[in-house]
């Protein structure tokens, strides 16, 4: 008994030494981002922390394993132990709702990067990288490069994601105004290059003569590419990415690829850290959507771009 | 010959069958099916499958499991897409010291050796359940391929890696010389050596094993190297194959290992199964994706119709193993 008290007594001491010590440091920034299986978001999570610490926070990334359930328990952990805001990548438009109202409930701000949350209030301000309007961009460019006609292939990414169906419904609203376009095989590779490529063999066997291909990310265009070039018709083809990855802005370049979506995941991370920092600072009054533009990258414009931004 | 042992010679050839229906049935729908450059990309699509299923068939032999390949896939070839991409240069001299395309493979393998006979060490010698270990691998060299890679893609590897995913050799890909190296090693081991029936044996009845004097932690912990070297050759050549190491590569590819088992008529409980069942259980699961995709079937259907066939083939094996 005694020493359970002494622990205790111990423990208290501890805990209550380290909220003395709060004032002094600095403050704390959870950066919660949908996955860490993709580049592009481990991109996006590490330019928010880079900026946190320039700015001279604490941060740390959190992994919701694109799992809304475990992105609530990384929102609980981060609630509980002290952070001060949260930079959120969600996983859900719907289903993390929750999560961002949970923190705001617990005076935490939340910045949401690059996907929306459907709500107007759970977050300070959400920082939106436009996937469907850039894939309405991107499908006038495709209508305009096969000259309104032609046989083409759309491969979706995972069909259980919303950023799979706001990229294909985007550039479906361009392209089906076009009769002469027809759609020969859509499928999925989920996101991923190898699926890509063996969807694609598949496909091109059952329609040997086709003139395009959509895909709903780089990995997936890379992966078709190389399907393309197995089958010797690389060079007949149109290959259409959207991310801005680095092995497709090598592709651009050098001819592979005919064109991507660029979004800046370095502005919108760092816009969001700097949102915090401002907050911190005692500015209230944030944009409720910030719009980041998307833009299309073609070999004309490529030396502009960088991956995932500009030079 | 009574209706039973006509059952029982069925039940030996019921892969075969079912494949043999599935392929008819496809080329029926499609005309696009039974070519012989459909036939290639089959073949060279399963063929990463076909040398994880090995190693699997032999964990599942013995009456484990091995959720771990597939990450050990990605580890094993991340490691070998980076030491090809690193080296130490003089411009000075004009020297350039690094790895050569060998010492990449044999690296990428031995990682992928190294992490497989962790498994079996921990099995055997904490009693740890295999299902446990390799499910703790399984998290473990994801994090080891994330660390590695940084998250990001190693691509751009040159022409020679390239040329083991791309290749052909006396009219056939490399990849599929592969596969076929593998599963007739296997079949020796299996079939020909002690080993192999010291794998029979443990998975059939493990006290038994034990009292007739078999080394049973050994063989365990060589059958778990072996299904991790074979998930490294995986690796190499998924990674070859897309002239890229992903690091999501080979995500759930365990699964898909583990239905060709299953599928091949191999027993979950050990014991019973052969190589050769799995081989016919990875050309099923190869031919069933390309054949929904050439018959333009919706992805969400795709996934309930693959595991309906699963499910069936289990089923069937049940039955049968009633029979006999």
């Amino acid at each position: 008994m005694k020493k359970l008290i002494l622990a205790l007594v111990l423990f208290a001491s501890l805990t209550s030494c380290k909220k003395s010590d709060k004032a002094e440091e600095p403050k704390k920034i959870a950066i919660v981002v949908s996955t860490l299986n993709n580049p592009w978001f481990v991109f996006l999570a590490e330019t928010a922390a880079k900026k946190a610490k320039e700015l001279g926070y604490e941060s740390k990334i959190f992994d919701s394993q694109n799992n809304t359930a475990l992105e609530s328990d990384h929102f609980e952990n981060a609630i509980s132990s002290g952070y001060d805001a949260i930079l959120f990548n969600p996983t859900d438009a719907a289903g993390s709702v929750a999560n961002a109202t949970k923190a705001k409930a617990a005076g935490i701000p939340v910045f949401c990067m690059d996907r929306e949350i459907n709500s107007t209030d759970a977050a300070t301000s959400q920082i939106l990288s436009d996937s469907y309007s850039a894939c309405v961009q991107l499908g006038k460019l495709f209508v305009d490069t096969l000259g309104k006609k032609g046989n083409y292939v759309e491969l979706l990414g995972i069909v259980s994601d919303n950023n799979t169906w706001n990229r294909s419904k985007g550039f479906h609203s361009s392209v089906d105004n076009y009769p002469g376009l027809k759609m020969v095989a859509q499928q999925s590779a989920d996101f991923d290059r190898n699926k890509a490529m063996e969807v694609m063999e598949s496909i091109l066997q059952a329609h040997p003569d086709i003139d395009g291909v959509f895909c709903g990310n780089d990995a997936m265009a890379m992966g078709a590419y190389q399907a393309l070039v197995a089958a010797n018709k690389a060079d007949k083809v149109k290959v259409f990415g959207f991310d801005g990855a680095e092995d497709a802005i090598n592709s651009i370049k050098e001819g592979k690829l005919t064109a991507t979506a660029m979004q800046f995941p370095k502005i919108i991370a760092e816009t969001a850290a700097t949102y915090a920092d401002e907050y911190f600072k005692g500015k209230k009054d944030f944009p409720k959507k910030l719009p980041i533009a998307v833009e299309v990258v073609t070999k004309e414009n490529i030396d502009k771009y960088i991956a995932y931004g500009k030079k | 010959m009574n209706i039973t042992s006509q059952r029982v010679k069925l039940a030996k050839f019921q892969s075969t069958i079912a494949l043999l229906l599935l392929c008819i049935f496809l080329s029926i729908l499609s005309d696009k099916f039974l070519t012989v450059d459909n036939g290639w990309n089959v073949l060279r699509q399963i063929s990463v499958n076909i040398c994880i299923s090995v190693g699997m068939t032999l964990v599942v032999l013995t009456a484990g499991i091995d959720l771990s390949v597939g990450s050990i896939l990605a580890f094993s070839g991340a490691v070998a897409a980076g030491l090809l991409k690193s080296g130490i240069s003089f411009p000075e001299n004009d020297l350039f010291i690094g790895f050569t395309l060998l010492g990449t493979i044999l690296a990428g393998v031995a990682t992928g050796s190294f992490l497989g006979f962790f498994n079996g060490w921990v099995i055997t010698k904490f009693k740890v359940p295999p299902f446990v270990a390799t499910l703790a691998m399984l998290t473990v060299a994801r994090g080891f391929t994330m660390l590695w890679t940084k998250g990001y893609p190693i691509s751009s590897l040159g022409t020679n890696f390239a040329y083991i995913g791309t290749g052909w050799f006396l009219g056939i890909p490399i990849l599929v010389w592969i596969a076929v190296v593998v599963v007739i090693a296997a079949m020796i081991i299996s079939n020909k050596t002690a080993l192999g029936r010291y794998i029979y044996a443990i998975g059939g009845n493990e006290n038994a094993a034990k009292l007739s004097g078999i080394n049973i932690d050994k063989v365990k912990i060589i059958v778990y190297t072996l299904a991790g070297a074979l998930a490294a050759i995986g690796g190499i050549m998924v990674t070859s194959r897309l002239d890229s190491a992903q690091p999501n590569a080979g995500m759930s590819y365990e699964l898909d290992a583990i239905a060709a088992v299953v599928i091949g008529g191999t027993s979950l409980s050990g014991g019973r199964g052969t190589i050769i069942g799995t081989v016919l259980g990875a050309i099923i699961i190869g031919v069933l994706n390309n054949g929904l995709v050439l018959l333009d079937v919706s992805p969400f259907w795709q996934q309930v119709v693959k595991g309906m066939v699963i499910l069936l083939a289990v089923m069937i094996d049940k039955a049968n193993s009633k029979a006999e």
